[in-house]
């Protein structure tokens, strides 16, 4: 055996023990999800003497997780919606004008990409239009905050339809909302999904938008339901950790899916600027 | 011909009016309100100038605030990289396992970090806590310490948890740059009897320039943001030892003095703004040395 292969060998095992840790806390939740509170308590990784399926009837039951789960697909579809046209007609605009007033809009878009959001007058503000713990006020503040991130996606993937194709379709007399609408929004589509596969992921994962703006049980996201309901069964690992599994599964199962486009879609905002 | 095109602006109208009522529109009144005495007990707000401002100076807590969310970005972005860069070098070798591994080590990125919080607080319980129970079979039971409970400790654990969380962003933004480096490149360096130090140092490290700008960039900017974690893990205790920024503005927050926790948010605006397009500036001057 060369060395060479030796240590390649070495390099592997130390990189599947590094895959290790980030495996075994995931497993951690899993098994003790299905365990009884005392054996749950205990923490370990040993599977459970009897499997408790009860714990996750429980959790549905008493943790509001059904409403939470209407509610985070409510909104990340909702959100999905008004981005994807909100987002993409501005990109074609943005990549197509050369006027002042788009370019310097462009940029106060990009900016929003590193700021922080302003919470608490966006509460007040809510209030003001009377938007104030309602889905629609909601999908407003994550299509605002959401769009700094699809926009810059959208205009760089706008770059690869040619602009010949606006000026053959307009020299044959259609229209510029008929030209987005029927040629470049579904050419646009690529990048339309990937930018949602990223909504999804952002409005279903957040906590801090949906903390500070949402105070009606109700309306209650999923991270909102198991942060309330790790606070009021904070000493019974089991339930938390059954609950936790029944909110990230959808997730796990949207990655094992979707791996390359989750991946490629995090990744294409940031490489490309 | 493409000179006679006009575009019409309408297509902007919608994004724009959501972005600037929804964001820029509160961004710009919070440097308002955080002048003013607003408050869930006071009817009218009225207008105080600095005074909020004043009042942090003179708040321990604030300043702690300050101290462990600088140290807590530059730590994070620092250990996220080395192990982001580390990972990345090690899965560009073109292994068998890649494409499982890529996917194991960005995982944490796509769970909420609420939910990481409350696995690593059952990882970190001192008595029961994996953690502890792998380090007392190994013998080191002077290691196994009270990771989330000793203010001296606890600031550290965020850190750890943190990095764990992180770490797999970078690794693919990194990964991906590596994948940008033509093999002949390499190749040729190796025939030159280049090491593998010297190759990374003159001819990788040029290259993912980019990535490690951006990264960089990226990193600083969410560990200034630093919010759930610290909130499952500490609450920014024990005490005030592990207060950041977020877990300080909800606290003043819930205790309704809005205007000051405003003022405060503002600050970290412009401390997130400024450190951002001082390492964005530095970085690019950088790639263009080198």
């Amino acid at each position: 055996m060369n060395s060479r292969k030796l240590s390649r060998i070495i390099l592997e095992t130390v990189l599947v023990l590094l895959a290790g840790a980030v495996f075994i806390p995931l497993l951690l939740i899993l098994v003790n999800s299905f365990k009884d509170s005392r054996e749950a308590a205990l923490l370990n990784l040993a599977l459970p003497t009897k499997f408790h399926l009860e714990n996750y009837a429980y959790v549905i039951k008493k943790g509001n997780i059904l409403r939470g789960f209407g509610n985070s697909i409510l909104l990340s579809s909702m959100t999905v919606l008004t981005i994807s046209i909100t987002a993409s007609m501005a990109a074609f605009l943005i990549q197509r004008s050369k006027e002042k007033i788009v370019k310097g809009m462009y940029y106060l878009f990009v900016v929003g990409l590193i700021m922080p959001v302003a919470i608490i007058p966006t509460i007040k503000l809510m209030m003001g239009l009377q938007v104030h713990n309602t889905y629609g006020g909601i999908v407003l503040y994550y299509t605002a905050t959401l769009l700094p991130f699809s926009i810059f996606v959208l205009t760089g993937f706008m770059r690869s339809i040619p602009k010949e194709l606006d000026e053959s379709c307009l020299v044959d007399g259609c229209s510029y909302a008929r030209l987005f609408f029927s040629i470049i929004f579904p050419l646009l589509k690529p990048a339309i999904v990937t930018v949602s596969i990223i909504v999804v992921l952002v409005v279903w994962n957040d906590f801090f938008g949906p903390f500070y703006l949402i105070s009606d049980s109700k309306k209650w996201t999923v991270t909102l339901s198991i942060f309330n309901f790790a606070n009021k069964f904070e000493t019974n690992w089991a339930l938390v950790f059954a609950d936790i599994i029944i909110v990230i599964s959808p997730v796990i199962i949207l990655y094992i899916i979707l791996q390359k486009h989750i991946i490629d879609g995090m990744t294409s905002g940031a490489i490309k600027g | 011909m493409s000179k006679g095109l006009k575009y019409p602006l309408y297509f902007l109208f919608p994004a724009a009016a959501i972005y600037l009522t929804f964001f820029i529109a509160p961004t710009l009144s919070s440097f308002y309100y955080s002048l003013t005495d607003w408050h869930i007990d006071v009817h009218e707000v009225t207008f105080i100038g600095f005074e909020n401002y004043i009042r942090m100076f003179s708040e321990d807590v604030l300043l702690l605030a300050l101290k462990n969310t600088l140290l807590l970005a530059v730590l994070v972005t620092l250990l996220q990289n080395l192990f982001g860069l580390l990972l990345a070098l090690a899965l560009n070798e073109k292994l068998k396992l890649t494409p499982i591994l890529r996917a194991v080590f960005y995982m944490p990125q796509i769970i909420c970090p609420l939910v990481i919080g409350y696995v690593f607080t059952a990882l970190l319980n001192p008595e029961m806590g994996l953690v502890n129970m792998l380090l007392r079979a190994a013998g080191l039971d002077f290691l196994a310490l009270d990771w989330l409970s000793d203010p001296d400790i606890a600031f550290f654990s965020i850190i750890a948890t943190e990095v764990w969380r992180v770490t797999g962003f970078a690794m693919i933004i990194y990964l991906a740059g590596l994948q940008t480096i033509p093999s002949s490149i390499i190749e040729y360096a190796q025939i030159d009897g280049a090491g593998y130090w010297s190759r990374f140092r003159h001819i990788t490290f040029p290259l993912i320039a980019p990535a490690v700008t951006i990264n960089f960039l990226l990193s600083i900017i969410n560990s200034l943001k630093v919010f759930e974690i610290v909130l499952v893990l500490t609450r920014g205790g024990p005490g005030y030892s592990t207060e950041v920024f977020n877990t300080y503005i909800m606290r003043h927050f819930g205790q309704g003095e809005y205007g000051y926790s405003t003022a405060v948010n503002v600050v970290l605006f412009f401390i997130i703004s400024v450190i951002g397009l001082a390492v964005l500036s530095i970085l690019r001057k950088r790639e263009v040395d080198i």
